[in-house]
């Protein structure tokens, strides 16, 4: 179990190792000159040649990495050559929207995804099931802009019931009521995950059923309901945790498309704003910290279901 | 060979018994398709010609689905963008199966390649999907070519996992061994005794790749990091007339249903297939 557990952490530190190498080399692939990018049309060429001195940029790549990667190792990932503010605090301005966006999406994706599941699993075979089962794919094929953009036609423009795009702070005033302002973006991102996670929920729980200590419950006697929901439910649940890595990866790549419909100012909308303005610094730390996130959970999650499995630490 | 068809042809059935909704959907491509090939013939208007006089008309006679605001027709833009779509999907479904289905293959076969391989894909795969795309199209000009690449990458990286897991469980099957015995080199093994067995979960793996690749694209559209603005795609109809979406509704709505049903009917075709498939790979495709 230790071996295990020691296995996967040390197998962590070089893929994040090499993710940052392979960031820092794509974000100096993109064609353009960031010095000349930033100081605009009208500059010469000795002001561009001396920015890139000063920014570093005429030195060999692998000593421009060393530089950066020990910076973030300290915490600093430099300046954004946007807002001339340190990429930390740019991505720390972000975060408070996107992380109660991801809170309120993954509510309702519990709200409706896990009950819905229920339901389908427990009438395996039936209309019901066919039913559930066809919305959940119907939902996994609408693109996420597109759901959007109708939710803001009709809730926001049409019934004015919500405000249709932006997120003031809830430091700001309006407190917690701001809060109205998330709704529309997280029914959007919710609506595909939510599906994903009907999907799971069902297909675990019929994988679950089949076992023998199912059958020894249903013959003690014990009520369906009560064997779907402690026995059954309760064991497919460890699938579903296992999936919160591919489920946050399909979160974050959505909520680039939704904060972007819904111009929140999150760090998803970062990401692309960064990439349209150039704005290297920061493509190169948002994306890290993604990264950073997205393996960490992964992580987590496969030393929690080592953890709650035994068998699979033995494999 | 007769045979051999009319097994197909039992199979198809088979795929397709008790499940109508994903007969319809195969049939609703089978639409997509046609319209794809014969869009310059069928189509009542040229999807590039602009009439400033039309333009945001609603939908009826002659302009079926309305005109976007640069007073195109957009049902010929659409019967245009449904070639994109089957481009698209076909292009990097391509990419992603024998890119990422040889990388698979070979590092679970050659363990030692593996090791190396495999580590490269774990790299890959800490980017989420629409990130890693995102970025690379950053890398590159806006093209189709291009955006076919990038999802074809992406998925590619996928794509090796799943051979990879599946081909480890072929590996140390007893017809290996015999094969082995009587005298089958490598290429052999791996490409006539495992690759064969394989190649149903990989069609059920391309229909999902299939479906992804149109969301993806049609994100990247959206963002303006897809295809370039002039090709009359799906998603850049989208992208291009969402500012009109409160003067003109219907704008959307084609090119938004569209993208919809398509994505919806490979999704329920590829699950009627997995349905069908050999229990032992059935839990190593990943779909919706």
């Amino acid at each position: 179990m230790l071996s295990y557990f020691i296995k996967r952490v040390l197998a962590f530190i070089p893929t994040l190792i090499a993710a940052s190498m392979l960031i820092f080399l794509f974000i100096h692939l993109i064609p353009g000159d960031p010095a000349a990018v930033l100081l605009g049309d009208t500059a010469t060429p000795e002001d561009i040649a001396a920015l890139t001195r000063e920014l570093g940029l005429d030195e060999p790549i692998w000593r421009q990495y060393i530089h950066w990667f020990g910076g973030v190792i300290q915490g600093d990932l430099g300046q954004s050559l946007f807002f001339k503010t340190p990429v930390l605090s740019v991505i720390a301005d972000g975060a408070e929207t996107s992380l109660l966006l991801a809170l309120m999406t993954m509510t309702w994706i519990v709200i409706f995804g896990v009950p819905i599941g229920i339901l389908s699993a427990t009438h395996h075979g039936t209309w019901i099931d066919q039913l559930t089962s066809g919305f959940a794919i119907f939902f996994a094929s609408i693109p996420t802009f597109w759901l959007g953009l109708y939710l803001i036609l009709f809730f926001a423009v049409g019934l004015g019931w919500f405000p249709s795009s932006g997120f003031p702070s809830i430091s700001d005033d309006g407190g917690w009521r701001n809060l109205r302002y998330l709704l529309l973006p997280s029914l959007t991102l919710a609506a595909p995950n939510a599906a994903l996670i009907i999907r799971l929920v069902r297909s675990s729980m019929l994988d679950v059923a089949k076992e023998d200590h199912v059958r020894t419950a249903k013959a003690k006697g014990l009520s369906p309901a009560k064997i779907a929901i402690k026995h059954v439910f309760r064991n497919a649940l460890i699938a579903v945790a296992a999936a919160f890595g591919f489920t946050f990866a399909a979160l974050i790549s959505e909520a680039v498309v939704t904060e972007t419909v819904f111009s929140l100012p999150g760090v998803g909308r970062l990401v692309v704003q960064s990439i349209l303005r150039r704005d290297y610094p920061v493509i190169q730390g948002v994306i890290l910290i993604i990264v950073l996130l997205y393996l960490s959970i992964n992580l987590i999650v496969d030393l929690a279901y080592g953890w709650l499995d035994p068998r699979v630490s033995l494999q | 060979m007769i045979d051999a068809i009319k097994n197909r042809a039992i199979s198809i059935r088979r795929v397709f018994a008790g499940r109508k909704v994903a007969a319809l959907g195969a049939i609703w491509l089978c639409i997509v398709l046609v319209a794809a090939v014969f869009a310059p013939w069928v189509a009542p208007f040229d999807p590039l010609e602009i009439d400033p006089v039309a333009r945001l008309t609603e939908p009826g006679a002659p302009y079926l689905f309305g005109t976007d605001h640069f007073g195109r027709d957009t049902f010929s833009r659409a019967l245009h963008g449904a070639r994109m779509a089957i481009l698209i999907g076909v292009g990097s479904v391509l990419i992603a199966l024998i890119l990422g289905g040889l990388v698979g293959m070979l590092s679970a076969y050659f363990t030692k390649l593996g090791h190396v391989l495999m580590r490269a894909v774990d790299v890959l795969m800490a980017f989420p999907a629409l990130l890693l795309a995102l970025v690379l199209m950053t890398l590159l000009e806006r093209s189709v070519a291009n955006t076919i690449i990038v999802i074809g990458l992406v998925y590619a990286a996928t794509t090796s996992r799943i051979l990879f897991g599946m081909t480890l469980k072929l590996k140390n099957d007893v017809f290996i061994d015999a094969a082995r015995c009587s005298g089958a080199g490598h290429f052999s093994l791996l490409f006539r005794h495992i690759l064969p067995n394989l190649l149903s979960p990989l069609l059920v793996q391309a229909t999902f790749i299939f479906a992804f690749a149109q969301l993806q694209a049609a994100a990247l559209d959206f963002l303006g990091l897809g295809l370039p603005p002039e090709v009359p795609s799906w998603g850049n109809m989208l992208s291009e007339e969402r500012i009109y979406i409160t003067r003109a509704p219907w704008l959307l709505l084609f090119p938004g249903l569209l993208i919809i049903f398509s994505v919806f009917s490979v999704n329920l075709v590829g699950d009627a297939m997995r349905d069908s498939l050999d229990p032992r790979f059935k839990d190593d495709i990943a779909g919706v």
